[in-house]
């Protein structure tokens, strides 16, 4: 008796929690679907109220924003500030996540919690003394000056979380290393980092998608040649409406890149390498 | 192989002072037992000998040379951690092979040495799993062989059976000992086992507090502990340890603390009315009729033999008999000390006064 009562509870919550999951899913897909249903739709279809949901498809805008409006160059150029963010913000931030994991935790406490005070200073303030740094160095408009200052927006969250996960790989396994004749930099090179390797691809994932989507500093610190593509749809607003369906099917396309990715590290964001390491 | 010295290690964390000065000399394949409490130190002096902590003061020698300030990687040693800690993303033959591929040998040599090593463990069937794919007792013997691979000149183990169960426990105790009379290189194990201590070592070190309490082979410990300490941590049932005085007006009545009265065969060679205590093996106690008078508390048959609290005025008074006794709880008998048998502490200083 207990037992079936035990059961249906626990189907009760299940069904709860799939109902409050589709809601959460389908709240988050709107927007979405109303961009690429924008995006197929002739201006003046895309504002009629109540919106009309049958029309006639057009792919017209899609083709405009890719071919007439340089959105191949826009994606290029978010492509390298991306892959240039990425390729500093993870190893750098490894490195550093790895030695505060690896001292007493008095001394890792505070940088950590400045990391975090950095974290919550607004993007806003630190915009302006980069353009005022880019300036000076003459390097507004140029894709290390984007990098570098999207690097130092990342690091806190890199090192944050990278910490978190080098935290749960033992230390045993560091100092057998030594033991079988690691220096430093083997250990962590050849025992850690394997080991650290779903954490680094969360780690790359997180800060390509900051990078990638970044708007403000990449409206601030670029120009005409290093505009990235955020900017570029942003520059689609204004009073045109037939803009709209142009920054509708910019937003779409600038997605699909991510959603590849996304398709392809999904199968490296497998947790629990680690099972097996210590105890039994 | 090699000899191991330990002179004088003080390792201190900030103002707290860990161990205080501890000096061991380990000979040329030599099996040592650091054996204490928690918290007594001896987990840290293995990891100075590893290497794997800084020490404050003193000096180690491996082979006659100084290591002290050397990194583990040179010491020539190989250590079995209490976790194990195997790579997880190696497999078994990786993860012995290990040492030998940071140390460029060729790969022949590596295949050879872990194929040997693996025989005597018994791991051959086992050499392309990987440690999660591996039972506790296995992934204890992957360590182990992680160790002997190397040839290293000392091995040190930190507590490696406490994560396993009782069974298994005795097992790989007599598997690590065959394996150290095979190979023969100087040992040092950890463990706060005391039963570990006693059968596996050749010399025992009991440690307590950062300091070293006796040094000793473990019957030499066992009989004659040099304090209060070392005598109620060895054995088990542990030893009984009686505080009390001799009558002013009796030498063959030892008053207890507590309330009491050992009947003793012989008078104590301590002045009547000095504080001192008795120490006395359970198996030493008999069944006697006349002597001290004692109330039966609790009669625990073990099958082998028969553990038996007895209440000595407020104390209480284990004894084991290896005859099936049909003792009744609540009973009144009567125990016999053998003179011979009874240790004797100085009740302040707590060592040894005499035999």
């Amino acid at each position: 008796m207990r037992k079936t009562d035990n059961f249906a509870r626990r189907r009760r919550e299940r069904l709860l929690v799939f109902f409050a999951l589709s809601i959460f899913t389908i709240l988050n897909l709107v927007p979405l679907l109303w961009a690429l249903l924008t995006s197929l739709k002739d201006p003046a279809d895309a504002f009629t109220i109540p919106p009309t949901l049958i029309f006639e498809p057009t792919l017209e805008y899609h083709r405009q924003v890719w071919l007439e409006n340089d959105f191949v160059r826009f994606l290029m150029n978010s492509l390298i500030v991306s892959a240039g963010t990425v390729l500093i913000s993870v190893p750098a931030g490894s490195l550093a996540a790895y030695a505060l994991s690896r001292i007493p935790r008095r001394s890792a406490g505070p940088i950590l919690s400045t990391l975090f005070t950095i974290r919550m200073f607004p993007h806003m303030l630190l915009a302006i003394p980069f353009f005022v740094m880019g300036s000076y160095l003459h390097m507004i408009d140029t894709y290390p000056l984007l990098i570098l200052a999207l690097v130092a927006i990342n690091q806190p969250f890199t090192i944050w979380l990278m910490h978190g996960f080098f935290l749960e790989i033992p230390r045993d396994l560091d100092e057998a290393a030594a033991i079988d004749g690691c220096s430093s930099w083997q250990a962590f090179r050849i025992v850690i980092l394997p080991l650290a390797r779903p954490g680094m691809t969360v780690a790359a994932l997180f800060s390509l998608l900051l990078s990638y989507n970044e708007f403000l500093f990449a409206l601030v610190l670029t120009g005409v040649d290093t505009k990235t593509l955020p900017v570029a749809i942003a520059s689609f607003g204004g009073e045109d409406i037939t803009s709209w369906s142009l920054s509708a099917a910019g937003a779409i396309g600038i997605m699909l890149p991510i959603v590849v990715i996304m398709l392809l590290l999904q199968r490296h964001l497998v947790r629990g390498l680690t099972a097996g390491a210590v105890k039994g | 192989m090699a000899p191991l010295k330990i002179h004088h290690a003080i390792k201190s964390y900030g103002a707290v002072r860990i161990l205080h000065g501890i000096d061991v000399e380990i000979d040329d394949g030599e099996f040592v037992v650091l054996v204490g409490p928690s918290g007594c130190g001896k987990s840290t002096l293995l990891r100075l000998i590893a290497g794997l902590e800084d020490m404050t003061e003193g000096d180690i020698l491996i082979d006659g040379r100084v290591v002290t300030r050397l990194h583990p990687k040179d010491r020539d040693i190989a250590m079995v951690f209490q976790s194990y800690a195997l790579y997880p993303h190696m497999s078994v033959a990786e993860n012995m092979g290990f040492s030998l591929r940071m140390r460029q040998a060729r790969k022949e040599e590596i295949d050879r040495k872990v194929r040997e090593a693996a025989a005597i463990l018994d791991l051959t069937p086992l050499l392309e799993r990987y440690p999660r794919q591996l039972s506790g007792g296995q992934r204890q013997r992957v360590a182990m062989g992680r160790a002997i691979v190397r040839d290293p000149k000392v091995f040190l183990f930190d507590e490696p059976l406490s994560n396993l169960d009782a069974k298994l426990r005795v097992q790989m105790r007599s598997e690590i000992r065959e394996l150290h009379k095979k190979l023969r290189t100087t040992t040092v194990y950890v463990t706060h086992d005391q039963i570990e201590a006693m059968t596996m070592a050749d010399k025992i070190v009991v440690m307590r507090d950062g300091h070293v309490e006796q040094i000793g082979t473990p019957l030499d410990l066992y009989d004659d502990p040099a304090n209060v300490f070392v005598a109620g941590f060895l054995g088990s049932p542990a030893m009984n340890l009686l505080e009390g005085r001799v009558s002013d007006h009796d030498p063959l009545a030892f008053q207890l603390m507590n309330g009491g009265t050992i009947r003793l065969p012989r008078a104590l060679p301590v002045e009547a009315g000095r504080t001192v205590i008795l120490g006395l093996r359970p198996e030493d106690i008999v069944l006697a009729t006349g002597g001290t008078k004692a109330r039966v508390q609790l009669v625990e048959p073990t099958g082998a033999d028969v553990q038996v609290n007895f209440a000595v005025g407020g104390n209480t008074v284990t004894a084991v008999f290896h005859e099936r006794l049909d003792l009744e709880e609540g009973s009144e008998v009567a125990l016999g000390i053998p003179m011979e048998k009874l240790h004797i502490f100085n009740a302040e200083t707590q060592q040894k006064l005499a035999s």
